[in-house]
């Protein structure tokens, strides 16, 4: 999904000539996705490790069967990101790395077969399918200054934008260009330039809908970034000293700065609050984070020098490409406190759950009472003045729900530790009465004290709720339920015996019901006659 | 006694220019293939100039073997031997002898600097401890504290890059101990190491040599400042930091614009620790600084030329940058405070806020102390500029109304300021986290705000500022910040739903609601749910998909905006059953989501066991009321 981490490749190069020159030593090495870097200067000091998503081994060639080709990369990381972008997301390929650590070679290639790079064969692999509309952003010199439009998206200002309608087009273009950019480093003295190529495909999907005839369009853009050296800019563009890595010392004052935003950063990393740092990122990093802020899915590739004489530079493109192997988009979502509805809903569930403590009397009376003894299980309205016969003397007892729910400033923990305990009296109560809480918690039995024969009365309103058992005495007994809404009735059965009669007076209106639906009963009396102890 | 000649004395004083020319300037014209050129050529110099000095003043009476050492001392263990006594002992430094073992002394220190700038570290190392056992020797003195404080700044340098730093940090914690007691004890401008071998004519002015030294010594301070961040002494760093921004600004080394960048950012560290004294102190020391560096230029002179372009630009992004830090300095004096007064339900808590009432005037009189033995900054003509408008800000954190209103409306003068420069056309995710500020600036005065009717206008103005920038957002570049602001849009919807609902009770005092409100009440749950299942739905495939997986950063997010839709469609109030029954079908199924989840991943209990626990209950739960409503339903028809 979005938010998710960029992918980042790194890929050595052979030695050019410079370097086969000046007899270099290659200083990288690479297993699996592992990418090893040694000290030349301090063999003893132990290599570097990093890990990527891919480290690919250019640095000999296609006889090493270790060798990764430009197919391959293609294969790996264009073809994954065309597919990105034709599901719609908004696709970025980055090439990073000291001038002449072969991003061209890996971004554009040679016009030759199979020395294509991940432009030319993203193109052609469009080509085939669709090309709608391609911009060439071509920035030759001056500051990277990267803007934010609210519909169009980031963009980089004042790029030369170049609309191309073919592959042949973007060919040339990429050629113009990157003459523009040469020209532009040899007038600024090499080390100095910063000319970038950004270059843009916007894809158009349209689909025709047959039935309706509407047409729908899903458009995604595939930036191709080919950044001019290493990108020392800081944000504001204006040339920075690199800080250094690890424990060294930054000898300029001018570099004052980031070390006071690297505290700042320290601490607020450690207490998550919000402030504001000027310098935090590098036009890169933003780069970055606006394609992982998006809906988008971001790809950087670092070439790197194999040569021995270019350690340094080489190391600090790892350590780059290891930061963004952690750049996640900072766009975390600052939750308020819910502490107000925690409480609330906690006593939502306590008043449902009194309901279900009502109900659950039933659903868990039957399997008891079919083995054990006669029950019966009511609810019975609220205001009703229950009479069942002189001789039944219901037994009352409250719930704990109000002071529950009044105890609201407890802790979670607290509260239910609290319950546990009154669960326990409440069970003992119960116990006493007759009644019984299963052991996994909410769910109620109705232990009918044995040999006993009873009704229970259930309340609709929880708030209200009273449980009431009432004994059935040995004998014919005749009740008046004026005023009972809904009873339910299970099966009596005597405990032993197994007999045991049901009448009701007037229509008879008191049927047996399934398990799942309670029986309703209307206004009118209610016979029961307990056969057990006749 | 064989004594230089003048001439001699001018040849060795060409060279050594020389030297410096080829360091300092020649070097950074050297090709690639050849980095070093220069600094080869300026260290043969160096040595040339040594051996000179060596054989002239040799058998002045004093057996020396200070160059070729090596055998005097093993090289190890490399500390800093002259930590005591190097006030007390030796020859003076203005004695000849002083003063050759400085000369002697002052050339191993090019020399091992060359050998460190060429990446020869070991060999600079011992060059420069050759400079420190010469000095050992001698008293510190005017002529030769200068030497002192550079040779342990370099020493620190070179044993940082070796993560020693323990024994980086002892070499420049000697340096500042030295310079203090110079300071104490003397004090008198020192002659630079330039001076040794320059021709009397060309010696430098007092106010030079002050300017050197006091700047080396800043340097000191930096190093230290690094050596503590290393070492994970932040509070330490950050003092030195402090320490460095100060003297710079005392001695008149600085340029404004950085300067006051630089104070702004480490005002943010001490915000970040609460210390908000501090934090002002920084925050108006960055903005009477950045004042120095002038008017920006209209937009008309920028269309004139390109360096009037890039000077508005830089004035104006800078300016606002500082604004944006005196936002922050606002909001998190709010957001402390409301930690600090509310009780567990989140409201003001009143007891509390009575106790830090009493406890306050405690707290005026340390601000005072405080004060007093701050670090403070300013130069003799800003001094009185910054503590003018520290006066304008307070710095305790409020505990009424009243004074969250004065740091409220502090804050807002700077959001208005910074988004004349972050406007949203070409900054957009600066804009909005600026919009972003100001929402939770409203949202921490509201919690001191006790008329609930104004409360709730306080949170209508959030959804005002953030809703239409929400809806306009492209989300396909913006997904991230948008989701952000869904869900502030869902929490303030909710918040001002509650809200409704208390004033309702409370004006009712019964359970009937009447028409007008319900329907307020309403259309507030429904916004607040629709912002809720927004940000869900965009965390959907392109195609709609909802993910199989959530991230880790959304993954919280995700389950309490399912948890609160839930909650949500069950407060819908509406006296038609269907709809009833439709709300609380929505309810259960976000209720039943949850538990899925975290039945199907459990390694995401962890984040939301509350919501968790409670979702399992509701979702156990609800199909009784259903079932019962069906019930209802049945019977009525």
């Amino acid at each position: 999904m979005a938010g998710a981490s960029v992918k980042v490749a790194v890929r050595v190069r052979p030695f050019n000539s410079r370097e086969t020159g000046r007899n270099a030593k290659c200083v990288i090495q690479m297993q699996g996705n592992t990418t090893c870097i040694s000290n030349p200067k301090q063999p003893k000091d132990g290599a570097k490790n990093f890990t990527f998503d891919y480290s690919y081994w250019s640095h000999t060639t296609a006889d090493d069967p270790s060798f990764a080709c430009q197919k391959q990369v293609y294969k790996d990381i264009g073809e994954e990101m065309l597919l990105h972008a034709f599901e719609g997301y908004n696709v970025c390929i980055f090439a990073y790395g000291q001038t002449g650590g072969g991003k061209s070679y890996t971004m554009m290639g040679k016009q030759e077969p199979g020395q294509e790079g991940i432009i030319p064969q993203l193109c052609e692999d469009f080509d085939r399918r669709f090309i709608d509309r391609c911009l060439l952003h071509l920035q030759s010199q001056g500051t990277l200054r990267v803007r934010e439009h609210p519909i169009l998206g980031p963009y980089v200002e004042d790029l030369s934008k170049l609309a191309v309608t073919g592959f042949n087009d973007i060919q040339d273009l990429m050629d113009a260009g990157n003459k523009a950019r040469t020209v532009a480093a040899t007038n600024m003295n090499e080390t100095s330039s910063r000319s970038h190529a950004v270059f843009t495909i916007v894809f158009t999907q349209k689909r025709r809908d047959q039935m309706t005839s509407l047409d729908t369009e899903k458009v995604s853009k595939i930036s191709l970034v080919d950044l001019a050296g290493s990108e020392r800019a800081d944000s504001s563009g204006a040339k920075g000293t690199r800080l250094k890595e690890g424990a060294n010392i930054n000898k300029s004052l001018t570099t004052l700065g980031k070390v006071i935003s690297a505290l700042a950063e320290m601490q607020s990393n450690k207490k998550r609050k919000s402030d504001f740092i000027p310098y935090r990122d590098s036009v890169l990093t933003w780069l970055l984070k606006e394609n992982l802020g998006g809906n988008s899915r971001t790809a950087m590739i670092a070439a790197l020098s194999p040569a021995d004489i270019n350690y340094e530079e080489t190391l600090s493109t790892l350590r780059y490409a290891d930061r963004a192997k952690q750049i996640r988009c900072n766009a975390v979502i600052n939750e308020d406190p819910n502490a107000k509805l925690i409480r609330e809903l906690k006593a939502e569930v306590e008043r449902l759950r009194n309901l279900l403590f009502s109900q659950g009397l039933q659903d868990s009376l039957r399997p008891l009472s079919s083995e054990q003894s006669p029950t019966v299980a009511a609810m019975i309205s609220p205001l009703a003045p229950v009479s069942i016969g002189r001789e039944l003397q219901p037994r009352l007892f409250g719930c704990e729900t109000e002071k529950i729910i009044a105890e609201l400033n407890e802790t979670w923990e607290e509260k239910l530790r609290k319950t546990e305990s009154i669960r326990l009296e409440r069970e003992s109560l119960l116990a006493e009465m007759g009644v019984s809480i299963k052991e996994d918690g909410g769910t109620l039995g109705v232990f009918s004290p044995k040999g006993t024969p009873h009704l229970v009365n259930l309340n609709e309103d929880p708030l209200m709720s009273e449980c009431l058992l009432y004994y059935i005495k040995e004998g014919f007994t005749r009740s008046h339920l004026s005023l009972i809404n809904h009873l339910t009735v299970s099966e009596l059965r005597a405990p032993s015996a197994g007999q045991c009669d049901r009448q009701t007076a007037d229509q008879s209106d008191l049927r047996s019901v399934s398990s799942e639906r309670p029986l309703l009963v209307g206004p009118q009396q209610l016979q029961l006659r307990n056969n057990l102890h006749r | 006694m064989a004594s230089l000649s003048s001439d001699e004395w001018r040849a060795i004083c060409d060279k050594f220019t020389n030297a410096q020319n080829l360091t300092d300037v020649e070097s950074r014209k050297d090709p690639d293939n050849d980095p070093f050129r220069s600094k080869y050529k300026a260290r043969e110099l160096l040595r040339e100039i040594y051996c000179s000095l060596k054989n002239f003043e040799a058998g002045d009476g004093e057996e020396d073997s200070g160059g070729e050492s090596g055998d005097q001392r093993p090289k190890e263990p490399p500390v800093d031997g002259q930590r005591e006594d190097v006030f007390g002992q030796g020859f003076s430094g203005d004695s000849p002898a002083g003063l050759r073992a400085a000369k002697l002394g002052a050339v191993e220190y090019y020399l091992g600097v060359n050998h460190v700038d060429t990446e020869e570290l070991s060999a600079g190392q011992e060059h420069l401890m050759n400079c420190m056992k010469l000095l050992e020797r001698c008293r510190v003195s005017s002529e030769n504290v200068s030497l002192f404080i550079h040779v342990r700044n370099q020493l620190g340098i070179l044993w940082a890059g070796r993560d020693e730093t323990e024994t980086a940090q002892g070499f420049l914690e000697t340096a500042e101990s030295i310079y203090q007691r110079y300071m104490k004890e003397d004090g008198s401008p020192p002659t630079d190491m330039t001076e040794y071998f320059t021709t009397e004519e060309k010696l430098l002015t007092h106010q030079e040599r002050t300017k050197r030294f006091e700047l080396a010594y800043t340097h000191t301070m930096y190093y230290l400042a690094q050596v503590y961040k290393n070492l994970g002494e932040t509070e330490r760093a950050a003092t030195y930091c402090h320490s460095t921004l100060q003297r710079q600004l005392q001695l008149n080394q600085f340029s404004p614009m950085e300067w006051a960048l630089n104070a702004a950012t480490l005002s943010q560290y001490y915000i970040t620790k609460g210390r908000y004294m501090e934090g002002r102190h920084c925050l108006a020391a960055a903005t009477v600084i950045s004042g120095l560096a002038g008017e920006v230029p209209s937009e008309a002179a920028a269309q004139e030329s390109e360096t009037e372009c890039e000077r508005r630009e830089q004035l104006r992004q800078k300016r606002a940058e500082i604004a944006r830090c005196w936002i922050k300095y606002g909001l998190n004096l709010l957001q402390d405070a409301k930690k600090l007064l509310e009780d567990n339900i989140g409201e003001l808590d009143s007891d509390r806020q009575e106790e830090l009432k009493r406890a306050r005037r405690r707290e005026e009189e340390e601000e005072e102390k405080g004060r007093k033995s701050a670090l403070l900054f300013g130069s003799e003509d800003t001094f009185d500029s910054i503590a003018s408008l520290e006066e304008k800000v307070p710095c305790l954190l409020p505990l009424d109304f009243t004074e969250a209103r004065a740091v409220f409306l502090v804050g807002q003068t700077y959001v208005t300021q910074a988004k004349e420069y972050f406007q949203m056309d070409g900054y957009v995710t600066d804009h909005i986290e600026i919009l972003q500020d100001h929402s939770s600036m409203f949202r921490g005065l509201a919690f001191f705000e006790e008329d609930l009717e104004r409360r709730c206008k306080m949170h209508k103005r959030r959804v005002d500022m953030l809703e239409p920038v929400c809806n306009d957002l492209n989300s396909q570049y913006y997904l991230m910040i948008r989701r952000q602001m869904m869900f502030e849009l869902a929490e303030t919807y909710n918040e001002m739903m509650d809200l409704k609902l208390t004033l309702a009770n409370r004006q009712a005092d019964t359970e009937s609601l009447d028409n007008h409100t319900i329907k307020k009440f309403n259309s507030l749950c429904s916004a607040s749910a629709k912002y809720f299942q927004m940000f869900l739905d965009s965390l959907c495939s392109p195609e709609g998909k909802s993910p199989e997986h959530l991230e880790e950063e959304v993954l919280r997010p995700a389950l309490v905006a399912r948890f609160r839709v839930a909650r949500l469609h069950s407060q819908l109030i509406s006296s038609v059953p269907t709809m009833q029954l439709d709300n609380l079908n929505r309810s259960l199924e976000n209720y039943k989501y949850v538990v899925e989840y975290c039945d199907a991943h459990p390694e995401a209990v962890a984040a939301v066991e509350t919501e968790l626990e409670l979702s399992r209950e509701m979702a156990g739960l609800l199909p009784l009321k259903i079932n019962r409503l069906k019930a209802r339903m049945a019977e009525n028809n």
